[in-house]
C-alpha cells in the first residue's frame, strides 16, 4: 500500500467515510466527526499506520488534510 | 472554544486517550475531570435536584478563588483535563463565576459550565467564550415547554433554556443539551423529540441517568432497567451525538463502556467534601484538609470505586443502592463517611489501591 493510500486510510477510518475522496478536503470541525474526540482517533490511526508518535505542537497544528502532509515530512513521510 | 487552541489539555486529553486504548477501552485509575459545586444557589426549584438546592440546603457557602487556584494546580498535576463548575445557578452570580474562571487558568482544562440557561444572554456567553470556556451544558426536560416549566418550578424556563443553547453556539461554545433519563421516561416519545431536535441544531446530547439522591433520595424505582439502558445504546448508534460519561467516546461503533467514572472524575461540595462522583454521597475526602493526590489514592482503595464496573453505581446499580446509599437524611452536605460504611474487604487502606495495568509514556 502506498504512503498516499494510507495516509488518506487513516481519515477513512478515523471519520468512518463513504468516499475516500472527501478527504482531501477536509479540515478540522469541518464534519461532524472531526471534533477534538475525532482528532485523537485520527492523530491515533496515523501514528499506528506510520510507526510514530507526533509531538503535541504537531497535533495541535494538524487542522487540515493538506496541513497534515506537511507535518508528515517532519517525520520522513512523504504524502 | 476550539480545543486544539489549548495545548496543555491536547496532552493531557492525548494522555487519557492513550491510557484507555491500552485499557481494552475502560477507564481503570486514570484521572479524568473534576466537578465543582461552587455554591448551591438557585433560581430554579427542579423535581430531581441532587442537590437539594430547592430546599435551601447550604446555598451560602463557596469556594474562595485562592482555594480554587490550589485545587486547579493539584488537579492539572494529576493529568486532570476536565473540570466542570456547576451549582446551584453560577449565572446568578457572575462576577464570582468570572473571578472563579480566572483561579483555575482555564489554559489548562476543557472547560465548562453547567447552567439552566436562565440569566444566559449573548453578552455573558461571549464573555464566556473569551474567559476560556468551551462548553456550556444545559439541561431540559421535555419539547413541552409547560412540562419542562413545572418540572423546573418557574414558567419561562424553558423558553430560556432553550434560547441559552443557542446564545453559547453563537458565541463558538460547544452547546450540550443534557437529558435526564430513568425508567419513567427512557422509552417516552418526548425524549425521542428531544434528541432529534439536538441532533437538528448540531449540539451534542448528555444522557444523565436519574439518580435516587437529593430531592429523588429513596426513590430507586426511578432508576433505568437493562430494557432500558439498551435502549439508549441504540439510541446513541442511531444519532452519533449523545454522550454518557460511562460510554468510551473514542468507541467508533458507539458500543464502549469506559466504565464508571466513581473517583476518575471527583465531586466537591461548596463546603470542600470531596464524593466519587455527583450523586455518589459518600465522602472521601476534604479539599481543606488532604490533597486531591491523597483523596484520589484513598478513594481508589475502595474495591467498588477501583473496580471496572459497566453500570453506573448510582443510577444503575440497585445492589449498591440498597447497600450504600439508602440511608435517611444523607446528601452532597450529610454525606456517608467511607471510612463508616465499607469493611476491611471493600477498604483495604494498606493497599496500593491503583490499578498497575498501564505505563503510558
Amino acid at each position: 500500500m502506498s504512503t498516499s493510500d494510507k495516509y488518506i486510510d487513516a481519515f477513512v477510518e478515523a471519520f468512518e467515510l463513504e468516499d475516500r475522496k472527501e478527504a482531501e478536503v477536509l479540515e478540522y470541525q469541518s464534519i461532524e466527526n472531526w471534533d477534538s474526540v475525532g482528532h485523537m482517533t485520527l492523530i491515533s490511526e496515523l501514528e499506528d499506520a506510520f510507526d510514530i508518535s507526533m509531538e503535541t505542537d504537531d497535533i495541535v497544528e494538524f487542522s487540515s488534510f493538506l496541513v497534515g502532509k506537511e507535518i508528515l515530512k517532519k517525520y520522513d513521510i512523504a504524502v | 472554544m476550539p480545543l486544539l487552541k489549548k495545548p496543555i489539555v491536547v496532552k493531557k486529553f492525548r494522555d487519557f486517550h492513550k491510557y484507555v486504548k491500552k485499557n481494552n477501552g475502560q477507564i481503570g485509575t486514570k484521572q479524568r475531570g473534576i466537578d465543582v459545586n461552587l455554591n448551591n444557589a438557585c433560581n430554579l426549584r427542579c423535581e430531581h435536584c441532587f442537590t437539594n438546592s430547592p430546599k435551601g440546603d447550604h446555598v451560602k457557602p463557596v469556594i474562595p478563588a485562592d482555594k480554587i487556584a490550589e485545587i486547579a494546580d493539584q488537579a492539572h498535576e494529576l493529568g486532570i483535563f476536565e473540570w466542570d463548575l456547576q451549582g446551584g445557578e453560577l449565572l446568578m452570580r457572575p462576577e464570582l463565576l468570572f473571578e472563579t474562571l480566572e483561579a483555575i487558568k482555564t489554559e489548562r482544562f476543557y472547560m465548562y459550565l453547567t447552567t439552566n440557561g436562565w440569566h444566559m444572554t449573548p453578552q455573558i456567553a461571549k464573555r464566556l467564550a473569551d474567559a476560556g470556556v468551551d462548553r456550556v451544558s444545559v439541561s431540559i426536560d421535555s419539547m413541552d415547554p409547560e412540562v419542562h416549566d413545572q418540572f423546573r418550578g418557574k414558567k419561562g424556563s424553558w423558553e430560556r433554556a432553550i434560547k441559552a443553547l443557542e446564545y453559547v453556539q453563537e458565541a463558538g461554545i460547544s452547546p450540550y443539551l443534557n437529558i435526564t433519563v430513568g425508567h419513567y421516561n427512557a422509552f417516552s416519545e418526548d425524549i425521542q423529540m428531544l434528541m432529534q431536535y439536538s441532533k437538528d441544531k448540531r449540539y451534542t446530547t448528555l444522557l444523565n441517568v436519574a439518580t435516587p439522591g437529593g430531592m429523588w433520595s429513596q426513590m430507586s424505582d426511578i432508576m433505568v432497567d437493562e430494557a432500558d439502558k439498551a435502549h439508549l445504546i441504540e439510541m446513541r448508534k442511531k444519532h452519533k451525538n449523545i454522550l454518557r460519561n460511562l460510554w468510551d467516546p473514542f468507541d467508533k461503533k458507539n458500543e464502549g463502556v469506559l466504565g464508571c467514572n466513581t473517583i476518575n472524575r471527583l465531586y466537591i461540595t461548596p463546603l470542600g467534601d470531596v464524593l466519587p462522583c455527583p450523586y455518589v454521597h459518600i465522602k472521601v475526602g476534604n479539599i481543606y484538609e488532604q490533597t486531591l493526590q491523597e483523596i484520589s489514592d484513598f478513594g481508589f482503595k475502595i474495591k467498588y470505586f477501583r473496580e471496572y464496573s459497566a453500570s453506573c453505581l448510582a443510577g444503575e446499580d440497585k445492589n449498591f443502592v440498597k447497600k450504600f446509599m439508602s440511608k435517611e437524611g444523607t446528601s452532597i452536605f450529610k454525606p456517608a463517611d467511607a471510612r463508616e460504611i465499607f469493611n476491611h474487604e471493600e477498604l483495604d487502606e494498606e493497599s496500593e489501591g491503583l490499578i498497575p495495568l498501564v505505563n503510558v509514556s
